[in-house]
């Protein structure tokens, strides 16, 4: 009995469950709607995934601590906004330099709402959704009803999105979808061999043992809301790679779309469980199952925020009821007559 | 015993996949009978008790009430069969009084709550039981004594015929547990039938009229308290023969470690002066509310002294956090292991290198994972954590192996002085000796270890001195062999030692 089900842990489980839905959708949906398995699908999927995905990986490092960062989607569009401008007002600006901006404004940002939650106390949620409320006012008050347009922009920021890397037969890889797959490797590896990364996941799990274990949980969340900050600033600039086109209402509901890829990719919102690779599989079934519906049911965009929050519902309970019941599984056979729960 | 029982479970069984937790066990409850069950964790006291209250049904076998067969589908049908149960940790609704608690579960009384009434009915009840407390009073703030007498309450208002207590003296006081088992006795002369269920040997023999022993699943012995010994039900619950419960050897050395003087905190303890010796276990002895923890606390910087001295090897030290404690040799083990020690979704290797992880980068400044695993793995073997990997979950590890894994985390910070509190509550009779074989064996080692116990054969056994509190105050300090059961006692209530 000492099989694969004891090595392998809850978020295994949940990353290959993932993997194995979207396989399933991906041949329901190409079995049923003509030419989805097109190149045109896998473009339009990675480029809304690159931007989402960049935003869940901070989103994952802040829910890891029992928290949530609700105002990374005014985040978003505060960053397109202003380094589109900035780009737009000096074209001469070199790339590296837009990033730059772009992750320092976010990271800004990201320590405000940090700050107060770890040094205020104030409970996230409300925090950040005060912030999200302050950062899209200030961008309102900054755009003054103008739009930055794709011909203001210099070009090679609007060839981010149509450039390809490689290809995989017929699917052109684009550098903002290989952006975010390169920042999730890099997480994914900072969460399993740093001492922050394990610090995030043993002060989500227990702030308490984390307390007598000596770790600095103040500065560790706060560290996760900057970090957060600056990839959601990332997220930004690739947000102004895609569109161009940016108005004051860029990035609206990104939040609401990262924190269902983060909670459907598997990360604990008790803290304490969770990867950045389950979170990027979360963005991924979201986004295919959203294409796929509306082109299958014919069902109109509106109905992308319902199957939204339907998926974050049954993500949540999935968790506490198979992950449940997928423990009592293991106990049973592992250490005989822990079952009746004495002392 | 006299009569005919009230309760018979004949031949129940019960499987949870593939542990048997109960096999072809036989019981029977009689009226105004005190009826004690024994066992280490996972003997099947609890699933019994489950299965007669209706939380799990049996696989096979029979539940007899009054002679006649009946099935226990919920709770609610064993409330209005009778069968009761309280617990050491009493579900109370902190914000309704102690009247509304005890008849919360009166339902269909019509509509209105005749207040008048209830109160009424309340205290006759509790003068019943021959307690005073102020059925006004809401339940929030009440101790875990008086709110198991609400418990006991409310069973009565419920014509409760069988009442089982499960573990009720565990968070009581050794003057709350006299109190109790007053209320007890008062509860047999009525008539109750009572299955008392305790891992407190001594109590188990003050008050029960029969002994019976699982093992496994399995009824092991049953007999009337008078034909059993305390050596002969210890052999029952562990299977084997046990001589000597605790064997220490002399291991204190002559160097004082940590030297205390007039150590206190603001609102919680004061006056606390003590020496601890490398190698040596110094006891702290106490009842519930003398504020040990408090002291252990402060010594590890959680909840920083205001008052006195610490001096460590020579070298006196301000204690304001846990970091500092650890840089100066010290390692707290809490009481509470899920609350405030163990992170249970992590692995057991990550749980134990968490104080400590810095000790694992590489010059990258990564974590070697190996190396995690490797001390991970040392501790498995040298402490016999039973688990099938060190990657494993705490969280699916029993009480016994999640104590070890947060030994484990403590002795790996490498400390000179170890404070362990309360470290065998709730664990079972094999695992306590095992942990009692290893504070010998770190002392042996050269370990100072401050053992914050309220088990008082425990810290006898195993102290080289005592030091016993109350209410915030150091009463005395005990070699080994002048503490006695009686001195400790008398010092923890209160009575100045005459010796």
């Amino acid at each position: 009995m000492h099989t694969w089900r004891q090595r392998m842990r809850p978020e295994q489980i949940r990353e290959l469950s993932l993997v194995g839905l979207i396989v399933i959708a991906l041949l329901i949906f190409g079995w049923q709607i003509e030419n989805f398995l097109s190149a045109r699908t896998f473009n339009r999927i990675t480029s809304s995934v690159a931007i989402v995905g960049m935003v869940a990986i901070g989103q994952t490092l802040v829910v890891l601590t029992r928290n949530i960062d609700l105002s990374v989607g005014s985040i978003v569009g505060f960053t397109a906004y202003f380094v589109g401008s900035q780009l737009a007002a000096n074209p001469g600006l070199p790339p590296v330099m837009a990033v730059v901006l772009a992750v320092l404004t976010g990271g800004a940002l990201g320590l405000v709402n940090g700050l107060i939650v770890a040094y205020g106390r104030v409970p996230a949620i409300i925090t950040t959704l005060g912030t999200l409320a302050i950062y899209r006012m200030l961008l309102i008050n900054y755009a003054n009803a103008r739009t930055i347009t794709v011909d203001s922009l210099p070009s090679w920021v609007v060839e981010l999105s149509r450039q390809t890397i490689f290809t995989i037969g017929d699917f052109a890889v684009r550098p903002l979808f290989a952006i975010t797959i390169a920042a999730v490797v890099v997480f994914q590896f900072v969460l399993a061999y740093t001492v922050f990364g394990r610090r995030l996941y043993a002060i989500g799990s227990n702030p308490e043992a984390a307390r007598f274990a000596g770790l600095p949980a103040q500065r560790t969340v706060l560290a996760a809301f900057v970090l957060c900050g600056m990839l959601a600033g990332m997220a930004g600039f690739l947000f102004l790679a895609r569109f161009g086109n940016i108005t004051a209402v860029a990035g609206q509901g990104i939040e609401l779309e990262s924190v269902a890829a983060v909670v459907v990719g598997g990360v604990n919102t008790f803290g304490g469980s969770g990867t950045v690779l389950g979170a990027l599989l979360g963005a991924f079934l979201i986004d295919l199952l959203g294409q796929g519906l509306l082109r299958w049911l014919g069902i109109s965009e509106f109905w992308r925020d319902a199957l939204l929050g339907l998926l974050i519902l049954l993500a949540v309970a999935s968790d506490s009821v198979i992950l449940g019941w997928l423990r009592r599984i293991w106990a049973a056979p592992a250490l005989r007559a822990e079952v009746s729960n004495e002392g | 015993m006299q009569g005919a029982p009230v309760l018979e479970m004949r031949d129940i069984s019960r499987r949870f996949g593939s542990t048997q937790a109960l096999a072809g066990v036989s019981l029977r409850l009689y009226p105004g009978e005190v009826h004690a069950l024994l066992g280490e964790n996972g003997a099947g006291k609890s699933t019994l008790i489950k299965i007669m209250t209706g939380v799990h049904q049996p696989d096979s076998g029979q539940i007899l009430l009054d002679g006649r067969p009946v099935r226990i589908g919920s709770t609610l049908e064993a409330q209005r069969l009778g069968i009761a149960a309280i617990y050491q940790e009493p579900l109370m609704y902190p914000d309704l009084n102690v009247a509304e608690n005890i008849f919360i579960a009166h339902a269909g009384r019509g509509p209105l709550v005749d207040w008048g009434k209830m109160y009424r009915e309340a205290e006759a009840i509790l003068a019943q039981l021959d307690v005073r407390l102020d059925v006004r009073q809401p339940a929030r703030g009440l101790s875990v004594a008086a709110q198991q007498t609400v418990e006991i309450a409310k069973a009565l208002s419920l014509q409760v015929r069988v009442l089982i207590m499960d573990e009720p003296t565990a968070a009581l006081s050794a003057h709350e547990v006299e109190q109790l088992f007053a209320i007890v006795r008062r509860l047999r002369a009525q008539g109750v039938a009572i299955l008392f269920i305790s891992h407190r040997l001594e109590e188990v023999f003050d008050i029960a009229d029969r002994i019976t022993v699982f093992r496994d699943g399995r009824l092991i012995s049953s007999a009337p308290r008078a034909d059993v010994t305390v050596e002969q039900a210890i052999r029952d619950m562990a299977g084997r023969s046990v001589e000597q419960l605790f064997p220490r050897r002399h291991t204190v050395r002559d160097e004082v470690l940590v030297q205390v003087r007039d150590l206190g905190r603001q609102g919680a303890f004061h006056g606390v002066s003590f020496d601890v010796r490398a190698g040596e276990v110094l006891g702290f002895a106490g009842l519930v509310g003398a504020r040990r923890t408090d002291v252990g606390l402060a010594l590890f910087g959680i909840a920083p002294a205001d008052q006195g001295t610490i001096t460590i090897a020579g070298q006196p030290v301000r204690i304001t956090n846990p970091r500092q404690a650890m840089r100066h040799g010290i390692a707290y083990v809490s009481e509470d292991r899920r609350g405030l020690g163990l992170s249970l979704p992590m692995s057991i290797a990550a749980n134990i290198t968490l104080p400590t992880l810095r000790r694992y980068l590489n010059p990258l400044g990564l974590l070697r994972r190996p190396a995690e695993t490797d001390t991970a793995e040392e501790f498995r073997r040298r402490l016999a954590i039973r688990a099938p990997s060190v990657e494993v979950e705490v969280g699916k590890l029993s009480g016994g192996n999640q104590q070890k894994v947060m030994l484990s985390k403590w002795l790996n910070t490498r400390p000179r002085l170890l404070i362990l509190d309360e470290p065998t509550r709730g664990i079972d009779v094999g695992a306590k000796a095992e942990v009692h074989q290893m504070i010998d064996d770190l002392a042996a080692e050269g370990i100072a270890i401050i053992l914050i116990s309220s088990d008082l054969p425990e810290v006898l056994a195993m102290s080289d001195r005592v030091l016993v509190m109350r209410e915030g105050r150091q009463m005395a300090v005990f070699t080994r062999h002048e503490a006695t059961q009686e001195r400790v006692l008398a010092a923890a209530m209160g009575q100045r030692d005459a010796a």
